[in-house]
């Protein structure tokens, strides 16, 4: 469709410019020059179907994905719950409820198309400040979602790590986490990943005090610090996918937000418009699409 | 639609791009693939393009440095343009010039893993109780120090264009990163200044919640 408008749009040009060579008495607008030196219809057009899958505008099918190019750890991070329950009259622990529902559908349909890790930026370090009584629904959430699916993800063999600072969360939450951390740690070809009270500048710095405990035992030297130790000491040393392939964040906002600041150097960042528990398989499906459709360098020359 | 709508907004057609309130624009960082970071003229063209609009300071970044090696040049052609350490210095501010930074992934991990080794040193140098944590050591506070020390920028950029066929923010310091807005703008060969201004424009009506 753009590349017809686009040839449209090109076509007077193409029979102006010869005109203006043969006679002088064409009256050439000055901002026609303008438009001239802006015309890269083909380009256009590449760049425009990129961004037209980041605004979910196409339906993908499962088939049409490959599955050696599925990434091997997708990340989240689910905005829009609040904004979700207030669109469609409920409460935010409502909407809070259907995003938490959401993370287990979305992390069972990654599994069963390949991905071996999933992670999801379910509470940030930040989100303390939010109103007490969001926070405690919050933290009751976790806690009856994690005791009432270890029986789930024991028989989906789905490996669970809970990730994050966790010195303010209740004993109660923490419990859970432990026993679903045992229950579960023997599995290996899926892993989700579920940050609380993380913070992308928390991790970094857990990681150097980590180094200071093992210099302190004689475990390294200083001169042993470098990029992979950090690296080995980051909370997401649990995962053999350390470093997530792809980020999908949602309700169109465009930030990091303190996410695995290290660990997404050069990852894929789709940014998706819908609301988190309206986030569904076709819109996974579309963000996979987009994923394999690029070509990852790692920051080196091709 | 897209390339016509830009079009539009740089023939000036579009009134609500006519003039941008960039007061929440402090520092703009752009990161271009190695591809775009070898062709200096479109970095040149898309500098003055920033200049025009009003921007004062800008981040430029690429993996492997190749535009830190064509800072001289780039410099001598971008009008106004100069260092951002050496405005800083600068004691009569101009209000015409653009101050640029040069970063590479070298400032990113490498930096931290740097200033990691110096807060080390001084814990271990220091006299502390054997049960220790390096609570007082090991702050974010104690790190943009180091970073500093280590002649890192530790200004976190407001909004990150990112040209390349890849949406991603490719190993720019990540320190910096924690609430920098990240757009994708395509490929900086087709560049287009309408998408440009209308990347900045919805860039200055984002409201953050900062996580509360």
């Amino acid at each position: 469709m753009l590349s017809l408008l686009s040839t449209l749009v090109a076509l007077p040009f193409l029979f102006l410019i010869p005109c203006l060579f043969i006679t002088s008495y064409i009256c050439f607008p000055v901002f026609l020059t303008k438009l001239l030196g802006l015309i890269k219809f083909k380009a256009a057009r590449d760049d425009d179907d990129n961004e037209k899958r980041d605004e979910a505008t196409c339906v993908v099918r499962e088939e049409e994905l490959q599955r050696e190019l599925m990434p091997r750890h997708v990340s989240f991070i689910l905005d829009g719950n609040r904004r979700w329950a207030k669109r469609d009259g409920l409460t935010t622990a409502q909407g809070h409820e259907a995003g938490t529902k959401r993370i287990i559908e979305i992390a069972e349909v990654c599994f069963e198309l390949g991905i071996h890790t999933v992670s999801a930026f379910a509470f940030s370090t930040e989100n303390w400040g939010r109103d007490k009584f969001e926070v405690k629904c919050l933290m009751s959430l976790f806690n009856h979602y994690l005791k009432s699916n270890i029986q789930y993800f024991q028989r989906k063999e789905v490996r669970v790590s809970v990730i994050g600072n966790k010195t303010k969360i209740p004993e109660s939450l923490l419990k859970e986490i432990h026993e679903i951390e045992e229950a579960t740690k023997g599995y290996k070809n899926k892993h989700l990943i579920m940050a609380v009270d993380y913070s992308g500048k928390f991790d970094i710095m857990h990681a150097c005090k980590s180094l200071v405990k093992k210099s302190e035992k004689g475990l390294i030297r200083e001169e042993d610090v470098d990029e992979a130790l950090i690296e080995r000491e980051l909370l997401t040393n649990c995962s053999d996918f350390p470093s997530p392939d792809l980020m999908i964040r949602t309700s169109g906002e465009q930030r990091i937000s303190n996410f695995f600041l290290w660990q997404l150097a050069y990852t894929e960042l789709f940014y998706s418009p819908v609301l988190w528990p309206d986030f569904d398989k076709d819109k996974l499906l579309e963000a996979l699409a987009s994923y394999q459709s690029r070509e990852r360098r790692f920051g080196c020359r091709v | 639609f897209e390339a016509i709508e830009s079009y539009a907004i740089t023939l000036g057609l579009n009134k609500k791009y006519g003039s941008i309130d960039l007061e929440k624009l402090r520092c703009l960082a752009v990161v271009v693939d190695i591809e775009a970071a070898q062709d200096v003229a479109n970095v040149v063209e898309l500098l003055q393009w920033l200049t025009t609009i009003g921007v004062k300071q800008v981040g430029l970044f690429d993996s492997q440095g190749l535009l830190k090696k064509s800072k001289d040049l780039i410099l001598e052609t971008v009008p106004g343009s100069m260092l951002l350490e050496e405005i800083e210095k600068d004691v009569t501010p101009d209000g015409k010039r653009i101050a640029l930074e040069f970063i590479s992934s070298s400032d990113n991990k490498e930096a931290v893993m740097k200033a990691a080794n110096i807060l080390l040193q001084r814990y271990l140098k220091s006299s502390h109780p054997e049960d220790d944590k390096g609570e007082d050591f090991f702050t974010e506070s104690h790190l943009n120090d180091a970073l500093r020390v280590v002649g890192e920028n530790v200004h976190v950029p407001d909004l990150l264009l990112v040209y390349g066929p890849i949406r991603s923010h490719l190993g720019f310091p990540a320190w910096r990163l924690r609430y920098t807005e990240i757009v994708h703008m395509g490929t900086l060969k087709y560049m287009r200044y309408g998408s440009l201004l209308k990347a900045i424009h919805k860039f200055t009506g984002v409201h953050q919640n900062y996580g509360t």
